[in-house]
């Protein structure tokens, strides 16, 4: 055991550990990493800590923190000890979530074709039609291959067993993926040694592989296809991402204002004339897309976009209205979709959920919300949201209303403890702190995972909340093979 | 290319340009007020306004400031935030237009500015005031800096010739508003004291023209005669081997053009093309008697004014390209030292209010 790792207090009474199974006895597949930290001194754990920073910093690698003056760019807090994810659970992981994703693509196909799921009375068919992301617009309109959620980042967590659990689907614009790549490119300099002695599978193929999947859902007629990052701009938190993903894969960052709709054909404006567009990569919302047909004063979006996308001109990536299958309501069906569609169990289980709508549920929300995390269905980013046992009095009241008000709205679940990773704190001692995943699934002509994700932690002690706007940072994921 | 990152590599380039002609009116004015010292008498204003009127921008400063005096010239100039023409302003839209293009520049390029941005943010008055050489000359290396890593670290394709196009035009207007500025005062000089007109001010003066564009030792190698104002105009203005003269940055900008739009000698495909030939025939063939002949400040004048409409025309054939559904956009907008601050990055700012949540 290294010093570090003497006086780390894993809690294995009351947490699932990644590293140490109980006290004293670290897994296996950390044992390696354990005895090289054995090696490391503060000082030495400074020093890479030191490389670390350098190398972000000259990425740009910041997100701005809004409200401060002149918006303050920070770097993305990242630890030093990567997690490790021995390969046969990472094979549980990935065939759940091509389940998942399959049946979730499903879902979006059969809502906005036959509706077949809400006539044979699975889902409550006013859940869908009374969502906010319901695309009343886009049914009968079918995009290539029939393919809505080209990349989808799954939120994953552990329980105190254990247990992979999927906490939320993020099937609009997930972000994060970025980070995943770059604090590869962190921990390669910072500690060699390390990368030598694990069989780490590579993630570094990912923007060819996005690419290549943005090419294979091009409109048929187009034979190479040519494909565009969409960005609300600079002073968007996400834009290092947006910038790093189009030069990764060799494509035009675009803003909605380089875009021009004319005879429902989009066109990039470019100091030779206008160049036809086929595969937009947006990464901006919905509402924002095109202020003839969604939110009127959004100056982010194209005018005549949704008209090219309708003809099937220009392909989205991704779909327009796939939210309605990530309405955190919609969430406490996805076991029963993939029963419905591939006839099989779900290979990842849900994390419990009280649905507010149903009056069964709704009252023991609001007779346990001191215990429960209470949700808004359509938030995200950890916005909009109760934890029970954090929470006062009075804040339990305020929500109770709401709740009230607007059943719909709100979903609960039981306050699970996730799992923690050591981390390090100030670079002299380790923390055990709250830790989640987010693979990033590519679906194009086939279902492409790469190995590993970003894995997020919350690393304000004892904090459940593992999102960037939220004081969260996030750490390497290794997949390795053992 | 996409328009709007040809015009912020446009714009990142005449930011940075101008920021670097600043910081050399106001080092040169600082050592011409060294060596005048002995001989008259400094705290004059007239040695300030000079730096404003370079600038076109004599009503807003008068809006800030009670006196013209190194105090707020210098702060004007440096610091002042209200002024988009300042070292400070100019160095924030370069870098933000860099921001907004990180994508399309080279990573040391983005360092450069930033590099330059940050040590702008820690510089104060009194640090300037205690070592002003020293504070010039990082502005002037920070520039040329930037623009050695540029050459070297960037594909010379059309996003190099956007940059190169926006160099030397700011520079050539530069050029042009600092000899007739000085040539101004001069003469109003004269007017009132005939007898210094030929006396030692006047080389010192335009001794301090020749250093402002580093060009004294280059004059020297030229025309080993005495300093007088006919070879300095005749250098600054004609000569085609000086990267600091007139001819010169009009050639090196028509180059630009014409390597973008295929353009060549006697046949040009656009009007920002025509305008620059003809600006660049024009001075081939002009003698220093031909600008006497019209008046140095009538020649000035109207140069400026056609370097104006080059870059009209480049904004309208590269920048707003438009459908007919789309309305040109507002020249004016985009005009050098008019005191709206052209470019992309004041635009891009209506946008921070739309921020969607991220998933």
């Amino acid at each position: 055991m290294s010093r570090f790792f003497e006086r780390y207090e894993p809690e294995t009474s009351q947490f699932f550990d990644e590293v140490i199974e109980t006290e004293g006895a670290p897994r296996p597949h950390y044992d390696k990493m354990l005895q090289r930290f054995a090696q490391f001194s503060i000082d030495d754990i400074k020093a890479r800590r030191e490389i670390v920073n350098i190398f972000f910093r000259n990425q740009g690698i910041t997100f701005t923190v809004y409200g401060e003056d002149e918006g303050v760019e920070r770097l993305f807090p990242f630890d030093l000890i990567p997690r490790v994810v021995p390969a046969h659970e990472w094979q549980t992981i990935e065939k759940g979530l091509t389940q998942r994703i399959t049946a979730l693509n499903e879902f979006l196909n059969d809502i906005y074709h036959g509706q077949k799921i809400l006539k044979d009375k699975i889902i409550p068919a006013e859940l869908i039609l009374g969502s906010q992301h319901f695309r009343r617009e886009f049914v009968g309109v079918k995009p290539p291959l029939g393919i809505y959620i080209h990349v989808t980042g799954s939120d994953i967590i552990r329980d105190r067993q254990g247990n992979y659990l999927v906490l939320e689907d993020n099937l609009r614009t997930p972000s994060g993926v970025s980070y995943m790549l770059q604090n590869r490119q962190a921990m390669k300099r910072a500690f060699p040694v390390l990368f030598d002695k694990y069989k780490i599978r590579p993630i570094e193929n990912y923007p060819q592989e996005l690419l290549r999947t943005l090419q294979e859902i091009g409109p048929v007629s187009r034979r190479e296809p040519n494909v565009v990052v969409l960005t609300p701009g600079i002073f968007n938190s996400a834009y290092f991402e947006h910038s790093f993903l189009a030069r990764q894969m060799g494509v035009e960052l675009t803003e909605g204002k380089d875009l021009v709709v004319n005879n429902n054909k989009v066109y990039t404006r470019t100091t030779r004339g206008l160049e036809q567009v086929d595969v937009i990569y947006r990464r901006v919302d919905d509402a924002y897309l095109d202020p003839l047909v969604f939110r009127p004063d959004s100056k982010l979006g194209v005018a005549g976009l949704v008209n090219a996308y309708r003809k099937g001109n220009v392909t989205l990536a991704n779909a327009i209205g796939c939210g309605v299958a990530d309405d955190k309501v919609i969430y406490s069906f996805v076991p029963k979709i993939i029963k419905y569609y591939l006839g099989e169990d779900p290979i990842l289980e849900n994390v419990p959920t009280w649905l507010a709508s149903n009056p069964a549920d709704l009252k023991y929300i609001l007779a346990n919300l001191g215990t429960l995390v209470v949700k808004a269905a359509n938030e995200s980013g950890g916005y909009g949201m109760l934890i029970g046992p954090e929470s006062t009095i009075e804040e339990q009241e305020k929500f109770a209303e709401m709740i009230v008000a607007n059943p719909r709205n709100y979903i609960a679940q039981p306050t699970i403890s996730l799992s923690r990773h050591p981390s390090f704190f100030n670079d002299t001692e380790l923390w055990g702190c709250h830790i989640d995943l987010r693979p990033y699934v590519l679906y194009g002509k086939t279902i492409t995972i790469v190995p590993g994700g970003l894995t997020r932690v919350a690393l304000k002690r004892g904090s459940l909340v593992v999102n960037s706007s939220q004081g969260g940072g996030s750490k390497d994921t290794w997949v390795v093979d053992e | 290319m996409l328009s709007r990152v040809a015009e912020s590599l446009f714009w990142m380039s005449r930011y940075f340009e101008r920021a670097e002609n600043t910081a050399r009116f106001l080092d040169v004015n600082f050592n011409l007020l060294l060596d005048l010292n002995k001989i008259t008498h400094v705290e004059n204003p007239s040695y300030w306004i000079a730096l404003i009127l370079v600038t076109s921008d004599r009503e807003r400063f008068n809006s800030l400031y009670e006196e013209y005096s190194a105090h707020t010239v210098t702060d004007y100039l440096v610091f002042n935030k209200d002024n988009p023409n300042s070292i400070t302003s100019c160095v924030s839209l370069a870098r933000e237009n860099a921001r907004s293009i990180i994508e399309s520049i080279s990573s040391e390029m983005w360092e450069q500015v930033n590099n330059l941005y940050h040590y702008l943010q820690s510089v104060t008055p009194q640090f300037v005031h205690n070592d002003p050489y020293g504070f010039y000359k990082e502005i002037k290396n920070a520039s040329h800096l930037f623009q050695g890593i540029t050459d070297n670290t960037f594909s010379h394709n059309e996003g190099w010739d956007f940059i190169q196009i926006a160099k030397y035009l700011e520079r050539t207007d530069n050029i042009a508003r600092l000899i007739d500025v000085k040539y101004h005062m001069l003469l109003s000089e004269a007017q009132n004291q005939p007898e210094i007109v030929e006396g030692s001010e006047d080389i010192i003066q335009w001794m301090a023209v020749l250093k402002s564009c580093s060009a004294l030792e280059a004059f020297r190698k030229v025309y080993l005669s005495k300093i007088d104002p006919d070879n300095i105009l005749r250098f600054l203005i004609l000569d085609r081997t000086f990267p600091r003269s007139i001819n010169f940055s009009v050639c090196a900008a028509e180059d630009a053009l014409w390597r973008i739009s295929g353009s060549s000698r006697h046949r040009y495909v656009n009007n920002a093309d025509r305008l620059i030939g003809k600006l660049e025939a024009e001075l081939s063939y002009t003698a220093i008697e031909d600008i006497y002949t019209k008046g140095l400040h009538h020649y000035l004048e109207d140069l400026e004014q056609r370097l104006v409409k080059v870059g009209e025309q480049v904004h309208l054939t590269y920048f707003a390209y438009h459908t007919p559904e789309i309305e040109p956009v507002d020249i004016e907008e985009a005009l050098p030292f008019t005191g709206v601050a052209g470019g992309r990055a004041y635009w891009s700012q209506a946008q921070q209010h739309q921020q969607q949540q991220q998933q």
